[in-house]
């Protein structure tokens, strides 16, 4: 135990004496812990939003439609249960509570509720009386009650007060519900949501109905959309990202155990001839690595956790805008969180070290204590990094072909799997690449002693510099690649926005007022034309293409559009069956477009017919096109509006208005004739202020939701590039007593220490030039691959492959950037330092 | 104490096999000094390395304190030469990591046998006092090499294996190096044997044997090998 102890102790003295490479360590562990961590956290509390909302009744249960798509009414739970079916009634909607948080309702019946679900276990049978029962129970998560502008130890009891006056019942907490939901009985519900007898759904237990009573419809819960599965591409994106860090901060620590062993090489030698055995020495370097990264994971993780709170409600928004899935803002983790975090940075900790324990466990003790042996080893691993790339990009070019033959929209995990071969391939290329650049310039500059030695020495420092330009070209290709992607998304999504928001404004009427308002807009003299929009719910029952025909059950949204010389020609058409014309005379004449989503997911094109339900029984249509619809989780089927609300007895959505051309038309004279429209609108209809929206608002929120959506991929990609550049600064800083002893010699030559310090800099800056370079063309390839095979997979559209030259040149500004500030340290030490000294160092050694 | 008994040796080379040792014997008994002599690349480091135990010969026995160094098990090795043997390097091959003092005590803590006042002794008659908390790159040539014969010694070892001890240091540290080396090896009644090509390191110790061309022979008093 002594010997144990007294080695271990001498091991970590190193430590002692080289702070800096002990904080590069555990640097290195915090930031790649932090960031795996933080996303962990992220979809820990994603999932566990899903699970509950799952647990609860929003998916988990059968459902019942009418088959006549007539409004679900009171009467028809009571036939059902009188009929002797398991059926339970569903209200669902949504109230502002009065800290301005829109909030589901979800009404129950708990007595026919089936009785696994969530709420249903929740309580024992005395409580379950309280919550039908006057003065009733509001039943909340414990992260919903801040939203109703509670602490969450006052929430028991509290009886909160809506934006609209009125007051909820008393709140009862229960862990397992869903975040931002209220459930309340049925009466309840009602009475808040001003139904009347309208249900919004009737559930049953899963299978518990063998077939659906008769003028009715069962859609089975594996059927419906599980807030889960949808995101869970989104949140392998997230993790892939997470990993991206998770590797760079691996990098950084990889580096530093390298040059701790190769600065104790002296010491191992020592120990091992004092009497400690080598298989000893092993497992102290192993432990020492254990001890580390205890403390650098322990650290990342309580960073990764602060990171998730910051970021959640970001993501939160961003998976309601993508997937319409509830996440709450509040961080719930799991314990296994906890261990998978320690267990992961631990695991890359060995994974990083494994060379080090490896090589440790090879040396002879005659030949320790010589770092050129090491070095000397450099250009061995050149060529195994040359066939070790060279298999990657094999592995890329192989997933490449496979990849080809797929139908578009499969696989996600190939898609990752294709741009970790491309980066591992062109990092493991780096150093040869480096290596051979600088061989053949030192051939030219023969004649030029300085950079001659510049080369040279650059050549020298190539082993220790390797690992950190690699994190450097990882980190500045995805910075790159994600970049372009998410500068393409935005320039499209734009676009897109501008060619179907063609109206001036936008109206929103209540359905029972719709036909009046438009009605009444008709006659204005300042409206020009009006493009009123309808939407519906039904299910995707049946394609038929050729002479095939396939069964299905996918529910999908209908949405009315009006065509006209303002929307069609501007209205952006992937794929028709017989032209942009013809495809909108058919919609006119009663055929349908399809939205991407659909057409991939379903493998549907235009000319295929299609069979939906509808309120007079089946309905089938010919698809005549297939439109982009960006941000849209949903399959969707487009009508006109006028048939849509005929055939399918929609509901009226939005009004188009689109204004009277006067002469000159400015910004200014919109707004104003805008202003005065819905004050007109507002006294005429009693409509709230807001009724009426600007198509610029209606822009301007779109593109705030954009811009939120990409708010984590931007704020990952910035920690992952900042973790590079931390292991470019930490690698040169751990070699910066060496580098200043082998500059030594040259001033005693004469060489001022001005130009040392800029043969420092031209050094560093032209391999990060050369990297920077090597990731412009990895960077349009990850783009390409996101774009092609990743978005199709995960969201389910295309997006046209965009590059931008200034993204480009940013690339290579950050490169430079980067190194530049990472070798300003130790060059302003090396101005600081007075001659005499560098002399001295040098003969110290 | 130290055993030679028909020891080969030899090195793949590019021109061949190198045989550095061709049936070496010797013998050290306890308490005695032996200087270990012969040109550059005549095999002495290489004898030193199989007394160690940080290497094993081709064929031949290495005894020490009896014990059959080339029978015994990497551990095993590690534990006699924690135990019984101490090292003395030209290279001196402190830990650059630690203070005079913990430098010092480091072999006697790896192998058990730590005794303060042994220890404070040998910090007073190596010169080192005052000294203690300096790291070895604050410390002259002479001292850090009289540093690296006290941690050889402080676990008080049967045998001390010193590898050209004076030979990074000048005439005058040499001298006083080597004179304090013998001190304190006779105090401690511990067996020596020094590696050196220098006839004035070579002179003062009990017995001197010469190294060449693989084999053993004795030098008399005031022969020098490298004449």
């Amino acid at each position: 135990m002594r010997l144990i102890l007294t080695a271990l102790a001498t091991l970590l003295s190193h430590y002692k004496r080289h702070p800096g490479q002990l904080a590069m360590l555990l640097l290195g562990l915090w930031v790649a812990g932090a960031l795996w961590s933080g996303v962990q956290a992220i979809n820990a509390s994603a999932r566990d939003s899903y699970a509950r909302a799952e647990a609860l009744f929003t998916t988990g249960l059968d459902r019942l439609e009418r088959r006549d798509g007539e409004p679900l009414e009171r009467e028809d739970f009571v036939t059902l249960r009188r009929a002797g079916l398991p059926v339970s009634p569903l209200i669902e909607g949504r109230v502002v509570a009065s800290t301005g948080e829109r909030l589901t309702v979800v009404g129950i019946d708990p007595l026919t509720l089936p009785g696994d679900s969530a709420f249903a276990t929740a309580g024992s049978g005395g409580e379950l009386t309280a919550f039908f029962t006057p003065p009733w129970q509001t039943r909340v998560a414990p992260d919903t009650a801040p939203r109703l502008g509670l602490e969450r130890q006052a929430a028991p009891g509290a009886e909160p007060v809506l934006a609209d006056g009125r007051q909820l019942p008393p709140l009862a907490i229960a862990p397992s519900l869903p975040p931002d939901t209220l459930v309340v009985d049925i009466a309840v519900a009602a009475r808040l949501l001003e139904r009347g007898s309208a249900l919004s759904r009737l559930v049953t237990a899963p299978d518990a109905l063998e077939t659906p009573p008769k003028g009715y419809r069962l859609s089975r819960a594996e059927s419906l959309v599980d807030p889960g599965e949808l995101t869970e591409s989104f949140h392998l994106n997230l993790t892939a990202m997470a990993l991206l860090a998770l590797i760079v901060g691996l990098f950084i620590v990889q580096a530093a155990l390298g040059l701790a062993l190769e600065q104790r090489l002296g010491l191992l030698r020592t120990l091992r001839a004092l009497g400690v055995p080598g298989r000893t020495l092993v497992a102290l370097l192993a432990l020492e690595l254990a001890l580390l990264g205890v403390i650098g994971a322990l650290a990342g993780i309580t960073s990764g956790v602060w990171l998730a709170r910051v970021l959640l409600p970001d993501v939160a928004a961003t998976l309601q805008s993508l997937y319409g899935a509830a996440v709450g803002t509040q961080l719930r983790l799991p314990w296994h969180y906890w261990l998978g975090g320690l267990g992961v940075t631990l695991g890359g900790l060995f994974v990083a070290g494994s060379g080090m324990l490896w090589r440790a466990a090879r040396l002879g003790v005659l030949g320790l204590g010589q770092a050129q042996a090491w070095r000397a080893g450099f250009q061995r691993q050149l060529r195994g990094q040359v066939l070790a790339g060279t298999l990657a990009a094999a592995v890329a070019l192989a997933v490449w072909s496979w990849l080809a033959t797929r139908p578009a929209g499969e696989g996600l995990v190939a898609g990752f799997v294709l741009i970790a071969a491309l980066m591992l391939a062109c990092a493991l290329w780096l150093s040869p690449l480096l290596a051979a650049g600088l061989a053949g310039l030192g051939g030219l500059a023969r004649h030029h002693p300085l950079t001659q030695w510049a080369l040279a020495d650059l050549q020298l420092q190539l082993p220790r510099l390797s690992l950190a330009m690699m994190a450097l070209l990882i980190a500045l290709s995805a910075n790159l690649g994600v970049g372009s992607m998410v500068g393409g998304f935005r320039l499209t999504f734009l676009d897109w926005l501008d060619q179907r928001l063609t109206a001036d404004l936008y109206l929103r009427p209540p359905a029972e007022q719709f036909d009046a308002v438009q009605a009444w807009l008709e006659e204005r003299d300042e409206v020009a034309a009006l493009l009123p929009t309808a939407n519906a719910e039904t299910t995707l029952l049946e394609v038929r293409a050729g002479g095939d025909g396939r069964r299905l059950e996918v529910p999908v949204s209908l949405f009315g559009i009006t065509p006209g010389a303002r929307l069609t020609p501007t209205w952006p058409l992937l794929a028709t069956r017989a032209g942009r014309d013809a495809a909108w005379t058919a919609l006119e004449e009663g055929d349908a477009f399809i939205n991407e989503q659909l057409a991939l997911g379903q493998g549907i094109g235009p000319g295929d017919r299609l069979v939906l339900s509808a309120p007079g029984g089946r309905q089938p249509v010919t698809v005549a096109a297939v439109y982009p619809d960006y941000g849209n989780p949903r399959g969707e089927v487009l009508f006109a509006s006028a048939t849509l609300r005929e055939r399918f007895a929609a509901a009226p959505g939005s009004l188009g208005i689109v204004l009277a051309a006067s002469a000159p038309s400015g910004e200014h004279e919109t707004e104003a004739r805008s202003t005065a429209l819905s004050q007109a609108l507002t006294e005429r209809f009693a409509l709230d202020s807001q009724a009426l929206i600007d198509q610029r608002e209606v822009k301007a929120l779109s593109t705030e939701i954009f811009e939120r959506t990409f708010a984590i991929t931007r704020a990952l990609n910035a920690l992952t590039l900042a973790v590079a550049a931390l292991a470019l600064l930490a690698s040169l800083l751990a070699q910066a007593r060496e580098r200043r002893r082998r500059l030594a010699p040259l001033w005693a030559l004469g060489v001022t220490r001005a130009r040392l310090a800029n043969i420092q800099l031209g050094q560093l800056g032209g391999a990060a030039l050369v990297t920077g370079l090597a990731a412009i063309p990895l960077g349009i390839a990850i783009t390409a691959c996101l774009v092609a095979v990743i978005n199709v997979a995960a969201f389910g559209w295309r997006l046209p492959l965009h590059v931008f030259p200034g993204e480009m040149a940013l690339t290579l500004a950050t490169a430079l950037g980067v190194a530049l500030l990472a070798a300003i340290l130790p060059v302003l030490k090396l101005w600081r330092t007075p001659p005499r000294t560098l002399l001295a160092e040098e003969e110290a050694t | 104490m130290l055993e030679f008994r028909q020891v080969h040796k030899a090195y793949a080379t590019p021109q061949g096999p190198l045989e550095v040792l061709a049936g070496a014997d010797l013998t050290l008994a306890n308490g005695e000094s032996l200087a270990l002599m012969g040109e550059s690349g005549s095999g002495k480091s290489t004898l030193l390395h199989l007394a160690a135990g940080l290497d094993l010969p081709d064929r031949g026995e290495v005894r020490v304190g009896g014990e059959v160094v080339s029978s015994l098990a990497e551990a095993d090795r590690a534990k006699l030469r924690r135990e019984t043997l101490g090292l003395v390097f030209q290279q001196f091959h402190l830990v650059p990591s630690l203070t005079v003092c913990d430098n010092l005590r480091l072999q006697a803590r790896l192998a058990g046998r730590e005794r303060p006042d042994w220890t404070a002794e040998l910090i007073e008659r190596l010169g080192l006092a005052g000294l203690e908390k300096r790291y070895p790159e604050q410390l002259s040539g002479g001292q850090q090499q009289r540093l690296a014969i006290g941690r050889a010694l402080a676990p008080r070892p049967a045998l001390l294996l010193a590898d050209e001890p004076t030979g990074n240091l000048d005439e005058g540290s040499a001298d006083d190096v080597l004179a304090l080396l013998l001190t304190l090896v006779r105090d401690t009644g511990c067996a020596l044997l020094v590696v050196t090509h220098s006839p004035r390191v070579a002179a003062p110790l009990d017995r001197r044997l010469n190294l060449t061309h693989g084999q053993l022979t004795p030098l008399a008093t005031g022969q020098d090998a490298c004449a």
